[in-house]
């Protein structure tokens, strides 16, 4: 079977997925549901697998191949067929968002048992996986933005899955509506592309860019190449545009664990990948999104210090991460973008899973300040968290620590003012340390909390009025509400073997690409930036080792911070808030980006809405437009009534004046 | 078969229905519709993309006027005639399930005499014909409306008035300007007198006559699709027209007013079109700004889709004063797609105002998807496919449009993507707060019956067969748009016939002010 | 007549061609005959009279046809009998049928004598044949006294109605007044031009040195021109239209807004494209600003109206400002678009008149807008007629009303008046206003209770007997083949397009 045949069955299965189960939704119950969720996934894991066996039988150059279905829209300069591309990029992201799907899916299956959407939820996960590997796999612009969308809208629909919550909904149109924005600005940046290259093909632009067709209107490629960005930076949840991610966490935890860690918010790390020849071609365009990854890394990173929701917290470290990979594929460190994207899937996947399953001992509550204790309640739990934490705090070898350290590594070693993003990288990291470490001191160590001494006695604290976590109101409990009994991890096999797997992933994954000893990602990746010029500059032994030290030290010196802060000295939190109170303030009210926005976007445009309602249409449209004209007739009908008196003298007289009138008219112009 | 059975047969039908009588005419009147929809399917299926225009009936009408009775199928509206058809076949099976209509003979008249009357505008090839159609495409919904339109009598008369004075003003100008193209074109090249759409359009007007012509037809087709500030007619026409008579109205009757700009104004007076572009451009942006902000707005259900299709009608006319080939497929596949969403979204409205205590009030909505998972889906899908999310035909449409406007004035495709954006919230804000949030009041939510399926489901199974491959609308219209434009591409190259090969204005970007290129 | 007698005797020329005048002496005969024989006793007069008027009007027409193509001059030039004259005298006669048929039950019949009644309606028709026939100052004066005086009486036929009489004796007193100015005017004609026949005065004026432009002619042609504009309610000379139609009997209203509009119309295009056509450049632009002013004053004037004749009368003055544009270009096209737009004038507005009289026939002495609430329900043989007749007035396609107005604006547009070819379709977008008001009153309003509607009503009394009490069948029969008429001129206009053709060919000056 031919490379593209299996790639077409990956997009198959989770279609099907999500047919068999939006349709069949009364017919198959809770574990019919489950098992075609987790089954079709599992099955386009498997055809992914055989996309790459039948990849690698190609030699090196072969290993870009398209295959057409048929026109979808082509006419006049558009030449968009429904085509897919199938090259290494798109089969290691196909892996990446298959493999961990499959075990989300499989921990779905026990940790939404109490939900009465079951199926829906299923059949909008499956068309979430259906989506991100569209976007994956599409081989031209078109497809990809396609694909865009259509994991934005997946995304909408899982945020706001549990829509008897008025946070949920809001929190999905925000993320909906943001996400737009970027297919606008990959939309227009598009156009630009589109003129000069005059193909939307993804090889017929790299073509048409190398045999020169932007070197006379670089400018119109830079424009282009920032636009693509915006769209990068809504998916990706880079400043300014990352707003809507924290508030994501509304949705279900295994979609934060999935679409707001795992695959979806890395699309803009995969689509400036896919792009290079474009962004290296465009240098400004490249260095602008190194610059604002670095920056949001920085800045998530200070945020996730303060925040107390367990899930927004990690939301935030996913920010941070995945501004190391813009910064890294801005700068040109593709194939080390790529490869933390691969790490930190695993890692961010299972410490939402984990993070889950306390918040299922916590009876659906989030809030840290009320977790602690958990160690001896939920040991497995607590296991998979340390594994988590250490890798995405970078201790070797977990897998954090390499492709973290890669990146630094690439960066440094560009050298010039690289130097700076390079710097705060390692800030970043300490500040990594530090956040994750603070959750789990918080959320383990300690005085074991009601709900932690319930567990240990063997029963699962039950939240007699169950609330919304986000504003304590009481739920509306009915179709669209989580349900009133939980799971955890411990008593759920599903999520057992799920965590476990993604356990293994997060420690090992790291070691397929050690430096000087072995290259796997490098390699295999090797054919799709053949034609980067960054892709044979490597770090010098030096810099490596010496960056893999610093960052050690960074990770532990994090970590034995956070334990002297939450362990050693508890408390002593509310006295380092005292000394940075400025700090702190800026922090927790996450830098004000919420509030700048409202102020600059929404409110301009809702004051507009109102004004076009109350004022403009009634006073222009209505007032002046409709029944200013006919007011004019009718006055006009008025006066004719007026002079129609029914008196015959009133008539002589306008008659005279008339007939003298027209007889005036015609002695002026006798003469 | 020619054309003239097409146009016919609903008005044959719609005298049957009165002929036989109440009991018989839903019954009827449903299967004239189909009938008809079946016919135009016909000539789809025989129609040859290759070939200019095809199954042309020419024949002098009044002899003494140079009016002739000429009717004919080319790109630019064999698939509009396809989608009047079936947004009528829609409409009447939407009129079926209610049943209770007071004098449904007489209602059922008026909705295939319109479908007649829409049919013949689409398919007229002279310009006195289509103006005679144009206007009498009002009359069957003046009646509608105010016989069996919503609200109170005098309310109603009020709105149904207003919504035809309003829309024949523009009308009537057109008709004078209609008759002083023929005159006029015949004493400047001192031909014959003819009104034949093809032949005007080979002898074009001294761009003086252009000119005033040109404002008074973008008067009428700007009132009737309705485009800001000239719809002052539709928040009370569009609160009171029975929901099958409004979907028809507001799924095809304002395409006939954008095709017309296609027809007519692009090739007959090019020079005009050249120099009331950024004009006509400017309109259109404010449109899309302007509705989408009504839309987000308002709170009445019918009133938002209403606004939407402002902003949408804004779009079409941004695409076709693009003036070249990318802008003009992509308003008509936008036509297309926005007649099949429209239907669909009033239809919603109605089921929704069913479940919500006969209100369409969306703060007496809320919470309805818990036991309408089904209506909840296809609202979903419809709702999506009107914001115009990538992957749907709506997307290519828009995204044709913008890329023919970004070509021609970069400035304008900037503006108007911010509607795109608009778009998202107003949609996602109606669906929001009718089917999710907490249940409304008076609300008590059902499943949708197959009665109710039947009418949905063929729109969205439509809606989604487009999605896969618009091309379907894109490879049928293509020569004819290419066709339609190339004069004006020509009066904007200064009439210069070069350099507009290879690809179609498309030599630098235009800021505001330069021509069109 | 016996004037017309007497003139005859005494012309110099021996030869009469009778064939040409027979369709005058035929009506000359009809109205004395239907005369004689109203003076009979007995209840058969009451039908006898009306269907030997009808029969009279059918031989005029009949005769007509007979003539048709010929083109002679009658009485050494004193009329002129060509197409033009015979096309209208078919509208004349055709509106003096319909006004018969309305009247033959009407109480103005019976309360006149019908003799009398009938007689002065074929006078009257006559007067207006001559009118348009005439090539002779006299001879137009002649018929436009003849075709006056009797309308004076008919108005005011009912006699035991004030509003009657009213509106016989102020149409009277502004009739003169009218007539007045005209004979001044031709007089002063004949004075710049020293020649009373039409070829001749066309000769003066357009000889080389010519008296163009002077301002004996001049001012001649401007009173000429106002005495004209009162027959044909020309604004501001339309004041009597409302109140005389009004007050007038129904069916002498109809017969007046029809037939008297023609014929002035037929006499300004025979006098003014013929006679004065070398002054065109003069008066052409005066005749344009008073069709404009009778466009607005007309349409916005009947806004308000609440009473459906009012509202009609408006509506007719508006129309007249339509016809004037075919005059004023004084083109062919100019020439067929009138007479066109006449023709289809006539159909519309006898079917409105014929609903009118219907429901005063049903609601007593009433045209209330109001009591048309709902009649679209209970009756819609008539509400269609109407509905029809408003539609077609308001100029919506498939109607002759649009292709009349299609054929005005061509005319006006080729003749260099685009602007007011402008104002002619604003005064149609008013006119929206008013016609549809009309409709949506029968269709879309419920029908009001007896008690509701404080009028007498004279059959039975509640909606069921109205609804039962059936309006008399000529009454429907001229609605519905008036309507009909509208309807099928709407959709093939060609054979009335040729009628018109042939009557323009008739005017040779102009081209």
């Amino acid at each position: 079977m031919s490379t593209t045949t299996w790639a077409w069955l990956v997009l198959l299965f989770p279609l099907l997925g999500a047919t068999i189960n939006g349709l069949g939704y009364r017919r198959l119950g809770r574990v019919g549901a489950g098992i075609v969720g987790t089954a079709s996934i599992g099955l386009a894991f498997l055809c992914a697998v055989g996309a790459l066996f039948s990849l690698q039988g190609h030699d090196a150059e072969h290993r870009a191949l398209v295959s057409s279905l048929w026109d979808y829209a082509v006419t006049g300069d558009v030449d968009a067929k429904l085509s897919i591309l199938v090259d290494p990029l798109s089969v290691y992201m196909m892996l990446v968002v298959t493999g961990i799907s499959t075990l989300i899916h499989l921990y779905s299956v026990s940790y939404m048992k109490g939900d009465r959407g079951y199926a829906r939820y299923f059949s909008y996960l499956n068309f979430f996986v259906f989506s991100m590997l569209v976007l994956v796999l599409g081989g031209n612009f078109l497809m990809l933005i396609v694909g865009w969308a259509f994991v934005g809208a997946a995304s909408y629909l899982l945020i706001s899955f549990w829509y008897r919550r008025g946070t949920a909904t809001a929190a999905g149109i925000k993320a909906f509506v943001i996400n737009v924005v970027g297919d606008v600005g990959l939309v227009l940046g598009t156009f630009f592309v589109l003129r000069h290259s005059g193909t939307l093909d993804f090889l017929g632009t790299f073509r048409a860019v190398h045999g020169g067709a932007f070197d006379s209107h670089n400018g119109a490629l830079v424009a282009g190449c920032l636009l693509i960005l915006v769209g990068a930076f809504a998916k990706s949840a880079q400043i300014p545009l990352h707003t809507w991610l924290p508030d994501a966490m509304e949705g279900p935890t295994p979609v934060s664990s999935l679409i707001h860690a795992a695959t979806m918010v890395t699309a803009g790390v995969y689509l400036i990948a896919r792009l290079h020849p474009l962004f290296e071609a465009a240098p400004a365009a490249a260095d602008t999104a190194a610059v604002i990854g670095c920056l949001t890394l920085l800045i998530a990173g200070t945020i996730a210090l303060t925040q107390t929701d367990i899930k927004r917290v990690i939301a935030y470290s996913t920010m941070s991460q995945i501004g190391y990979m813009i910064m890294a594929v801005g700068a040109g460190g593709y194939v080390a973008g790529l490869f933390h994207l691969m790490t930190h899937a695993f890692f961010k996947a299972l410490l939402f899973m984990a993070a889950g399953s306390i918040i299922g001992a916590m009876a659906g509550a989030q809030s840290l300040d009320r977790m602690s204790g958990f160690r001896k309640a939920m040991p497995f739990t607590f296991g998979c968290f340390v594994v988590g934490g250490l890798a995405l705090s970078g201790v070797p070898p977990f897998s954090g620590f390499f492709s973290k350290d890669e990146i630094l590594a690439f960066v440094g070693n560009r050298g010039g003012w690289f130097v700076a993003p390079y710097v705060v990288g390692y800030i970043g990291a300490f500040l990594t340390a530090v956040y994750t470490w603070r959750m789990i001191f918080r959320a383990f160590w300690g005085e074991p909390c009601a709900e932690a001494r319930e567990l240990e006695h063997g029963h699962l604290a039950h939240a007699e009025v169950p609330t919304n976590p986000a504003n304590g109101e009481e739920e509306d409990t009915d179709v669209g509400f989580p349900g009133p009994e939980h799971t955890i991890a411990e008593w759920a096999l599903p999520m057992k073997v799920a965590m476990t797997l993604l356990a293994i992933g997060a420690t090992v994954a790291g070691l397929v690409q050690i430096p000087e000893v072995d290259h796997v990602i490098t390699n295999f990746l090797e054919p799709t930036f053949a034609d980067s010029k960054y892709i044979h500059d490597e770090a010098g032994s030096g810099l490596v080792f010496f960056g893999m030290a610093l960052g050690t030290v960074v990770a532990l010196l994090g970590i034995a911070l956070a334990h002297r802060i939450w362990v050693a000295k508890p408390g002593s939190a509310a006295a380092w808030r005292e000394r940075f109170k400025p700090a702190y303030t800026l922090f927790v009210n996450k830098w004000w980006f919420d509030e700048a926005i409202d102020l600059l976007v929404v409110r301009p445009f809702a004051a507009f809405g109102t004004f076009s309602r109350r004022t403009f249409e009634r006073v222009v449209v209505e007032g002046t437009l409709v029944d200013g004209t006919t007011s004019v007739v009718r006055a006009g009908s008025a006066a004719v009534r007026a002079i129609q008196t029914g008196l015959l003298r009133y008539y002589a007289a306008l008659l005279l004046l008339g007939g003298a009138a027209v007889l005036l008219y015609f002695l002026i112009s006798a003469s | 078969m020619t054309l003239s059975i097409l146009i016919w047969l609903p008005l044959v039908v719609a005298v049957l229905c009165v002929i036989w009588g109440d009991r018989a005419a839903p019954r009827l009147a449903l299967v004239g519709a189909l009938a008809t929809l079946a016919v135009a399917i016909s000539f789809v299926v025989r129609f040859d993309a290759g070939h200019g225009m095809q199954f042309v009936t020419d024949r002098s009408w009044i002899s003494a006027l140079g009016v002739h009775y000429s009717l004919g199928l080319d790109g630019l509206n064999v698939v509009l005639v396809l989608l009047t058809t079936v947004i009528f076949a829609g409409a009447t099976l939407m009129a079926n399930l209610r049943a209770d209509w007071e004098r449904p003979a007489q209602f059922y008249m008026w909705l295939l005499a319109g479908e007649t009357f829409v049919l013949g505008a689409f398919c007229a090839q002279d310009l006195i014909l289509f103006v005679a159609f144009f206007d009498l495409m009002l009359i069957p919904f003046y009646f509608l409306t105010g016989i069996w339109g919503a609200g109170e009598r005098p309310e109603r008369v009020r709105a149904t008035t207003k919504l035809v004075i309003y829309t024949l003003v523009g009308s009537l100008l057109m008709l004078a300007a209609a008759v002083a193209t023929g005159v006029l074109t015949a004493q400047q090249h001192d031909a014959d007198l003819t009104f034949s759409l093809a032949a005007l359009a080979r002898a074009p007007l001294s761009t003086g006559s252009q000119e005033w012509i040109f404002l008074c037809f973008a008067a009428a087709f700007l009132v009737k699709m309705p485009a800001f500030p000239l719809h002052g007619w539709l928040p009370d026409g569009y609160r009171t027209m029975p929901l099958p008579a409004l979907s028809a109205f507001s799924g095809v009757v304002s395409k006939v007013a954008a095709y017309g700009f296609l027809r007519i104004v692009l090739p007959v007076f090019p020079d005009a079109s050249v120099h009331f572009q950024e004009l006509l451009l400017l309109i259109a942006v404010a449109s899309i700004l302007y509705g989408s902000a009504m839309a987000f707005s308002t709170t009445n259900a019918r009133l938002v889709v209403g606004f939407s299709s402002v902003a949408q009608m804004g779009f079409i006319t941004l695409g076709i004063f693009a003036l070249n080939q990318d802008g003009v497929q992509g308003a008509l596949l936008q036509m297309i797609n926005h007649g099949l969403v429209t239907l669909p979204l009033f239809f919603i409205v109605g089921l929704l105002a069913a479940r919500a205590g006969g209100s369409e009030d969306l703060r007496d909505m809320g919470g309805i998807a818990f036991r309408a998972p089904v209506l909840a889906s296809l609202f979903l899908i419809v709702g999506l496919a009107t914001l115009a999310m990538p992957g749907s035909a709506n997307f290519v449409g828009e995204f044709l449009i913008l890329l023919g406007v970004f070509k021609a004035k970069v400035v304008f495709a900037f503006v108007a993507s911010v509607g795109v954006a608009l778009a998202s919230v107003y949609v996602l804000r109606a669906f929001i707060r009718a089917m999710h949030n907490r249940v409304g009041p008076s609300v008590e939510s059902r499943e949708v019956t197959f009665g109710d399926l039947a009418v949905l489901a063929p729109m969205v199974l439509a809606i989604l067969a487009l999605a896969l491959y618009p091309q379907f609308g894109l490879k049928r219209s293509e020569a004819a748009a290419k066709a339609a434009v190339t004069p004006a591409l020509v009066a904007a190259n200064g009439g210069v016939t070069a350099g507009l090969d290879v690809p179609p204005g498309w030599t630098a970007y235009a800021p505001i002010g330069k021509g069109a290129r | 007549m016996s004037v017309l007698v007497l003139a005859v005797a005494h012309a110099k020329a021996p030869h009469i061609d009778y064939a040409g005048l027979s369709p005058f002496l035929a009506l000359t005969a009809g109205a004395i005959l239907t005369l004689l024989v109203g003076l009979a006793r007995g209840r058969w007069v009451r039908h006898a009279t009306p269907l030997l008027a009808i029969a009279t009007l059918g031989v005029a027409i009949g005769l007509g046809v007979w003539q048709f193509g010929e083109t002679t001059s009658l009485i050494s030039g004193a009329l002129l009998a060509d197409d033009l004259t015979w096309t209208l005298l078919f509208a004349f006669a055709a509106a003096g049928i319909g006004a018969t048929l309305l009247a033959w039950r009407s109480h103005a019949a019976q309360e006149a004598s019908p003799g009398e009644f009938f007689s002065l309606l074929l006078f009257s028709v006559l007067g207006m044949a001559i009118l348009v026939a005439a090539t002779n100052l006299v001879t137009l004066f002649l018929g436009f006294e003849l075709l006056s005086i009797p309308l004076y009486v008919l108005c005011a036929t009912e006699l035991r109605r004030e509003r009657s009489l009213e509106s016989g004796l102020k149409y009277l007193i502004v009739g003169s007044v009218g007539s007045a100015t005209l004979v001044y005017g031709l007089a002063l004609i004949y004075g710049a031009t020293g020649s009373t026949d039409y070829a001749g005065i066309d000769k003066a004026i357009t000889a080389g040195d010519g008296v163009g432009g002077d301002v004996l002619l001049l001012s001649g042609i401007g009173l000429t021109l106002v005495g004209l504009a009162f027959k044909a309610s020309v604004a501001p000379f339309h004041q009597w239209t409302p109140d005389v139609y009004e007050g007038a009997p129904t069916p002498v209203t109809a017969f007046m807004a029809v037939a008297t509009k023609a014929a002035a119309l037929g006499v300004l295009l025979r006098l003014f494209d013929s006679a004065l056509v070398g002054a065109q450049l003069d008066w052409a632009p005066m005749l344009a600003a008073l069709a404009a002013i009778t466009i607005v004053v007309g349409n916005v004037g009947a806004l308000g109206q609440t009473s459906l004749k009012r509202m009609l009368a408006y509506s007719g003055v508006a129309q007249a400002g339509y016809l004037l544009a075919g005059v004023i270009v004084a083109s062919q096209l100019g020439a067929k678009a009138t007479v066109f737009y006449l023709v289809v004038y006539l159909a519309m507005n006898l079917a409105a008149f014929a609903v009118v009289v219907a429901r005063e026939r049903v609601e007593g002495e009433t045209d209330d807008l109001a009591s048309f609430a709902g009649l679209g329900r209970t009756q819609p043989a008539l509400a269609w007629p109407l509905t029809i007749a408003m539609l077609a007035l308001a100029g919506v396609p498939a109607t002759a009303g649009f292709i009349g107005k299609v054929f005005l604006i061509e005319a006006l547009v080729e003749g260099d008046y685009a602007w007011l070819a402008i104002v002619l379709v604003i005064g149609s977008m008013i006119s929206l206003g008013y016609y549809l008001r009309v409709v949506a009153t029968m269709w879309m309003r419920e029908a009001p209770t007896p008690a509701a509607s404080g009028i007498p009503v004279i059959a039975g009394g509640s909606q069921e007997a109205d609804a039962a009490a059936r309006p008399q069948p000529e009454v429907l029969a001229v609605a519905w083949i008036a309507a009909a008429a509208t309807i099928v001129l709407g959709i093939v206009p060609q054979p009335l397009f040729d009628l018109a053709a042939d009557a323009g060919q008739a005017l040779t000056g102009i081209f």
